[in-house]
């Protein structure tokens, strides 16, 4: 089906969101997702810098700044768009959040805080990274910290190369192992956190 | 036909004209305003050409008001008439600002909402007070524009809270500007800087001014200005060192520390050697404490310097909070930018060469870099430039709900580019229970009472259920000013209640829940408010067009014409200032059926010139 404007009937691109002929901003549509609103292909495979660039060019043409002497009605429908705009930089440019957000389209809510998911190795591996944490922050050791995100860092990136590969062909046929992928990211993007806060504090204190 | 065919839509009624716009800094210590005059962004002066407005309101008795120097000039005599850096009592409570209280000589009036000044004019609030500085910025802007500006950006700094950035635009909208947008101060640096040297890369904008201090993290890129990271201090500033002299003058001085005329002598001093001392090694300060002999005191740049340094320290725990959220390191920075007159203090710029291990830029004069970017994006805002920017701003501080036991969950975390919404579920915890207490709050801090409350409210007519049937759903949206709507709605029913909520400190908690509660059991009424307010917009809309056909086409009328289509104008006067629906819009088409000879003939005359010149052959079809 091939949009149209609302306002001169010309034929819509994607997203749909400005008419190509008479300038005018679309009512805004909920049920688009947030690929489609970017603009770009259902993968979770995904260069961040093109969906960045992507995001942006449509901002400039849709952002409330645009609108700012506009009727009522054009500045609601801009600042929707602007809004979800947003919504999906931030969620498509974090692999985790980018893979929850494919997850949770076929129905699948791996990171449902409801779920109990008996995972001992995780947990295993969860404990010790946190009193290594622990540790370092008690003797104050700055590099120590250092070599740990690194450490963290490149653990990352094993999962996410992992959840390429489940990942690769949408819908998912093995959502228990991304489930599971998803829950060590998930785990690894707090400690991330948790070794930030340390250090801003004891730089700061 | 309708009024508004006059014009395709985008286009002025005389398109060589330029639209007028302007950008205005309003500071802690000075206000400037600046617009594109002639493609050159220009700060403009006062008819004794100083471009700086110091931002000090004093009241006098009889309904007289000075506003900048002869305000300064007074404030020693009169000083709890006299109000200086009111902005940092702006979207402040009382109990805000009693840290405050001991270096500001005002008389503050104890009470709920937004803090207020006691003066011989009445009591004041600090919106009404930064409405007479923006006025005199107003007028100063018609006198050299020769016009009404359209539009104006005004600028505030990144780190403003939602009731501060709330109370700028109140004052504002008192002061008689359209608000085109909030523009953070640090983001109109960079794009003062970005546009004069068509730059690319990251930038830090480091921005300590009169009162408060920023730092910012932002990207230009391919004429998208983002912001990446803010974090700051909006009780930090240039004053901060005055006062920091002024303290360890008054101990070596002695004298009543709780007179307000000592201090106001004191603090002057303080401020004038701080400055002097940007550019000599060592200078006198003199002083005439009451009924003593009057002394000089010599005062080195050392000795200042370490009696600021405590001052000065405390931006730094910011600068790596930002980089930190900007996912950034110091070697990512491309260029730092200066901005704020306590840049000039020559300490300041060797703590920010010595943090980010580079020599900041200073080419722009740090009091106009603010004002002059505002200027320019006021001038996009409203239309008169085909460039490609735009200004990508960040929410300065997280937004989140009161749960359990005081402890705060966060909706909408701090940097997070905005206009952003998040939706976030509630239900009913007991059973048939028909309301339920939301209490909006922001800050960094995980206890509720560490954080600034926005607003507090009960939603009310929920309709009885079993508990947790019931699905309330709370959307907060912020806007690209930074300023945030909640939305309540009960969907498990299908009973649609919605209503927007503006916190600010002009409202109280009670109006709010008043507005709310109003929504849930007066759902009609809502309706009829909101075809009045879209009534009023449309009527006002169309005698705007009204007016502008006249002043350009009135002799395309006989004068019979002309006297139904005045008589139609002045009942839409008199039906707007009114609050019924049905006589606006009765109102307003009126004048558009009387206006439909004016309308056919300006299209005809429109059409006669823009045919003018082509052949015939060309009209053929």
């Amino acid at each position: 089906m091939v949009d149209s404007c609302f306002r001169c009937g010309a034929e819509l691109g994607a997203p749909p969101a400005l008419c190509a002929s008479c300038g005018a901003v679309q009512p805004f549509r909920a049920d688009l997702s947030l690929y489609a609103v970017a603009g770009l292909p259902e993968t979770y495979d995904l260069d961040v810098q093109t969906l960045r660039t992507q995001v942006l060019a449509l901002q400039k043409g849709l952002h409330p700044d645009r609108f700012a002497n506009a009727e009522p009605a054009a500045r609601r429908y801009s600042l929707e768009w602007s809004t979800r705009l947003n919504e999906a930089l931030a969620i498509l440019r974090d692999p985790l959040r980018r893979a929850d957000y494919l997850l949770q389209r076929q129905g699948v809510d791996a990171l449902d805080e409801r779920v109990k998911v008996a995972d001992p190795e995780l947990l295993m591996t969860q404990m010790t990274y946190r009193e290594r944490l622990e540790d370092l922050a008690a003797a104050r050791d700055l590099s120590g910290m250092e070599a740990l995100r690194q450490e963290v860092d490149t653990a990352v990136t094993g999962v996410v190369q992992r959840l390429r590969g489940l990942l690769g062909v949408l819908p998912c046929v093995e959502p228990e192992a991304a489930g599971a992928a998803l829950r060590e990211l998930q785990f690894l993007d707090k400690l991330l956190g948790e070794i930030d806060r340390s250090e801003e504090h004891l730089q700061n204190a | 036909m309708a009024l508004m065919q006059i014009a395709e839509p985008g286009t002025a009624a005389d398109p060589h004209r330029r639209r007028l716009a302007i950008g205005i800094d309003l500071g802690t210590t000075h206000s400037l305003v600046a617009s594109v005059l002639s493609a050159v962004p220009t700060v403009m002066r006062d008819h004794d050409g100083n471009y700086l407005l110091p931002s000090v309101v004093r009241y006098l008795g009889g309904g007289g008001i000075h506003v900048g120097y002869p305000a300064v000039a007074a404030a020693g005599q009169d000083p709890h008439n006299t109000i200086a850096s009111v902005k940092r009592l702006m979207g402040r409570g009382h109990g805000d600002v009693q840290t405050l209280a001991g270096h500001l000589p005002y008389d503050l009036v104890p009470g709920e909402g937004m803090v207020r000044l006691r003066t011989v004019a009445g009591e004041k609030s600090p919106v009404e007070v930064s409405a007479e500085i923006l006025r005199v910025l107003k007028e100063r802007a018609v006198e050299t524009l020769g016009g009404e500006p359209e539009g104006a950006v005004i600028t505030v700094p990144a780190y403003f809270d939602e009731a501060q950035r709330q109370a700028t635009k109140d004052a504002a909208r008192l002061a008689g500007l359209n608000v085109l947008r909030l523009l953070a101060e640090p983001t109109a640096a960079a794009v003062a800087y970005g546009l004069d040297k068509g730059s690319e890369g990251i930038f830090a904008i480091y921005d300590l001014g009169g009162g408060t201090f920023d730092i910012s993290i932002l990207r230009l890129q391919a004429g998208v200005f983002e912001v990446l990271a803010t974090a700051g201090d909006s009780a930090l500033g240039g004053d901060d060192m005055d006062h920091a002299l002024a303290e360890w003058l008054m101990r070596e001085e002695g004298g009543d520390a709780s007179d307000p005329l000592w201090r106001r002598q004191v603090l002057q001093q303080a401020r004038t050697a701080k400055e002097a001392l940007s550019a000599v090694d060592e200078t006198m300060i003199a002083l005439t404490p009451f009924g003593r002999a009057a002394r000089e005191i010599k005062l080195s740049r050392a000795q200042l310097e370490s009696l600021i340094q405590p001052v000065i320290q405390r931006s730094l725990p910011a600068c790596r909070r930002a980089l930190r959220d900007a996912g950034l390191k110091l070697t990512d920075i491309d260029g730092v930018v200066l901005v704020g007159g306590a840049t000039r203090v020559p300490a300041v710029r060797a703590m920010v060469e010595a943090f980010f291990q580079q020599r900041p830029l200073t080419d722009i004069d740090p009091d106009q870099v603010v004002v002059l970017g505002a200027a320019i994006q006021a001038d996009a805002l409203v239309g008169n430039q085909r460039e490609d920017l735009l200004l990508m701003d960040v929410l300065p501080l997280s937004l989140g709900l009161e749960t359990m036991g005081g402890l705060v969950e966060k909706i909408i975390p701090r940097n997070t580019p905005i206009p952003v919404a998040r939706a976030q579920e509630f239900t009913t915890f007991k059973d048939g229970q028909t309301a339920m207490s939301i209490h909006v709050v922001q800050g960094e801090r995980d206890l509720v009472q560490d954080c600034r409350s926005l607003a507090r409210f009960s939603l009310r007519g929920i309709p009885p259920m079993v508990a947790g049937a019931a699905r309330i759903r709370v959307t907060f949206q912020v806007d690209a000013d930074g300023l945030l709507a909640v939305r309540a709605e009960e969907t498990s029913t299908g009973v649609r209640s919605e209503v927007v909520v503006k916190p600010s400190y002009g409202l109280n908690d009670e109006e709010i829940a008043r507005m709310l509660q109003d929504s849930f059991t007066h759902g009609a009424e809502d309706v009829v408010r909101r075809r009045l307010s879209e009534a009023k917009v449309e009527g006002e809309r169309v005698h705007e067009a009204l007016r502008t056909a006249l002043a350009a086409d009135a002799d395309l009328l006989d004068p019979a014409e002309r006297e139904v289509l005045d008589k139609a104008g002045t009942a839409l006067i008199n039906a707007l200032s009114g609050d019924d629906a049905g006589v606006i819009t009765a109102a307003a088409e009126a004048v558009e059926t009387a206006a439909e000879p004016l309308v056919q003939r300006r299209m005809d005359s429109a059409l006669r010139r823009a045919i003018t010149g082509r052949s015939i052959d060309d009209l053929g079809d």
